[in-house]
């Protein structure tokens, strides 16, 4: 009876912890999603918005080339930079789970300050150094190895591509360094004892034990690249159209919202279900053998 | 062989961190550097970039809004993150799975599709974009960040303090007020710093739901868009140097021990 009594109370603690959040994420978050979602089924006449739900914008999205293929550039660059990522954050998330002591904390927090001090000034920081007048060609022109500046430094897919990996390499390096940290030294010393070599101990004992950080930092720079919109407009120049920059158009000069909302809903199923696939891959591989134990 | 392969990796370590700082160093170069062209080769120190950013108004004003801003959202951000941390941490129920991925959500959707759905949001139900309207939205991409770092303190906290709280009787709130808080009390701290650097750097959502008030990083993002400037450089790394000192204040709070 005492023992139910104090059970209840703590359900209640709980609840009264958990409401505010639920609540916040709801009304805030998922009913703009909501209310987004039902805008991809108006229509637009002229300059004001027709609610009678149709199709109509989504047969439109799906049968343009044009918008197909902006997705699916959104996806591939989502793939490359996620891959990109993780072959550059490896070695690092090695290094500083196991070959560091004193230093690790200061090694981390270094690589928190450019995540925390945000996109923009990261990427006003790349313009500087990447433009045609700028840091690195006039540099280069000085010291006299090239005639004239490389126009392709910047406002090309180029640049795009190195401040994607630059500003996401934090989130691939975090879950990774996580998982090899929980590895236990013992495993690879067993290996080494067994006569391993050290390329032998990584392929065979690390790379597969890290598995489920790499796959949650992959995921992880997957999702934010596709989704980023800042790096492409202020890096890629004309190269800078994607289906995000495509999206805020519709929302602003064009006056189109509800093929803006259905084309923010294509991008985010399609995000959707790369992930779930991923996800699900990942589980029947042998790699997920620890994680398909852990729920037994 | 051992060794050979941890000299690789430290030279490689190098490198990387080479890659991720020398962008900030070149832009803080050219924020001292005399000429009005961010280029090589260099003319001349000076200062005068620094003192034409402290006497810009339109700069003041927009950090006023930006404090406006910020202040507000840690306050939000790590109440709720404090409570959220506390349910992940401290209790089981079948739908925790959901509570997380619930939080997290928003950090998830990409910023602009999570805008545009404000956009709509506020259309629909008639209310004007202004401060409130920013709170809500930064509050809520700066949640995830902040339940985070408070749970990794409250992850490392012995939990046999608090049983025996509950062993001597105290009530939850007492075993909170007394246990609980003061051993958390760095985390929420250093939470809270996070929050206001977060908050300070946010642009894309803060764009669409800012309305008239325009916070720092919005007028600044104007600016670059179509020009580049000494100026613009020593902004820029002011607020980098503000920012790495609130980053290093609020890790070794967060890494401390506590000391009864």
């Amino acid at each position: 009876m005492k023992l139910t009594g104090i059970e209840a109370k703590r359900r209640r603690t709980a609840l009264v912890l958990t409401a505010p959040n639920v609540l916040f994420v709801l009304a805030f978050c998922v009913l703009p999603l909501g209310v987004l979602f039902s805008y991809s089924f108006f229509q637009v006449d002229f300059v004001s918005i027709l609610r009678e739900p149709t199709f109509d914008n989504y047969n439109r999205i799906i049968h343009s080339e044009t918008y197909r293929g902006l997705i699916l550039k959104a996806l591939i660059y989502g793939l490359g930079v996620a891959v990109l990522c993780g072959v550059i954050a490896y070695p690092l998330a090695l290094f500083i789970a196991k070959r560091v002591n004193i230093y690790k904390s200061a090694l981390l927090t270094l690589l928190l300050i450019p995540l925390y001090t945000g996109d923009l000034i990261r990427i006003f920081a790349w313009r500087v150094v990447l433009g045609a007048e700028g840091v690195l060609n006039s540099l280069l022109m000085w010291l006299g190895l090239i005639d004239e500046p490389i126009w392709f430094l910047l406002f090309s897919p180029f640049a795009t591509t190195v401040v994607l990996t630059y500003n996401y390499l934090p989130f691939m390096l975090f879950p990774l360094w996580a998982a090899i940290e929980a590895l236990d030294d013992s495993y690879m010393e067993a290996a080494m004892d067994l006569g391993s070599r050290d390329l032998g101990v990584f392929f065979r004992i690390i790379l597969p034990l890290s598995g489920p950080g790499l796959v949650a930092g992959f995921l992880m720079v997957f999702v934010l690249v596709v989704g980023d919109y800042l790096t492409p407009q202020l890096m890629g120049g004309s190269s800078g159209v994607t289906v995000t920059s495509a999206i805020h158009d519709m929302f602003g000069a064009a006056f189109d919202w509800p093929t803006g909302s259905a084309l923010a809903w294509l991008l985010l199923s399609s995000m959707a279900l790369f992930v779930a696939c991923v996800v699900y891959g990942f589980y029947r591989s042998p790699w997920g053998r620890g994680i398909r134990k852990q729920d037994k | 062989m051992k060794n050979r392969g941890g000299s690789i990796l430290q030279g490689y370590a190098f490198a990387f961190y080479g890659f991720v700082y020398l962008p900030i160093l070149l832009m803080g170069l050219f924020s001292l550097n005399s000429s009005n062209l961010i280029a090589f080769p260099l003319t001349g120190f000076t200062f005068n970039w620094y003192v034409q950013i402290f006497n810009d108004g339109r700069i003041f004003k927009g950090l006023l809004t930006t404090m406006a801003v910020a202040i507000p959202v840690t306050l939000i951000t790590t109440v709720l993150g404090s409570m959220a941390a506390l349910v992940l941490t401290r209790y089981q129920f079948r739908l925790k799975p959901l509570f997380a991925a619930l939080l997290v959500l928003p950090f998830f959707v990409p910023k602009l599709i999570f805008a545009i759905a404000q956009v709509t949001f506020l259309n629909d139900i008639g209310m004007d974009k202004g401060l409130i309207t920013v709170w809500i939205s930064q509050s809520l991409i700066i949640l995830p960040f902040v339940t985070i770092i408070i749970a990794s303190v409250l992850y490392k906290i012995d939990k046999s303090l608090e049983e025996a709280a509950e062993d001597l009787g105290a009530r939850p709130w007492q075993k909170f007020r007394r246990i609980t808080l003061p051993l958390m009390k760095n985390g929420i701290l250093a939470a809270a710093f996070i929050s206001f650097v977060l908050s300070n750097a946010e642009y894309t959502v803060s764009f669409f739901t800012s309305g008239r008030v325009q916070p720092l990083s919005v007028l600044v993002a104007s600016d670059f868009r179509f020009h580049l400037s000494p100026s613009l450089n020593a902004l820029a790394m002011l607020i980098v140097l503000f920012n790495i000192c609130i980053i290093i204040a609020s890790e070794w709070l967060r890494r401390r021990k506590v000391h009864q």
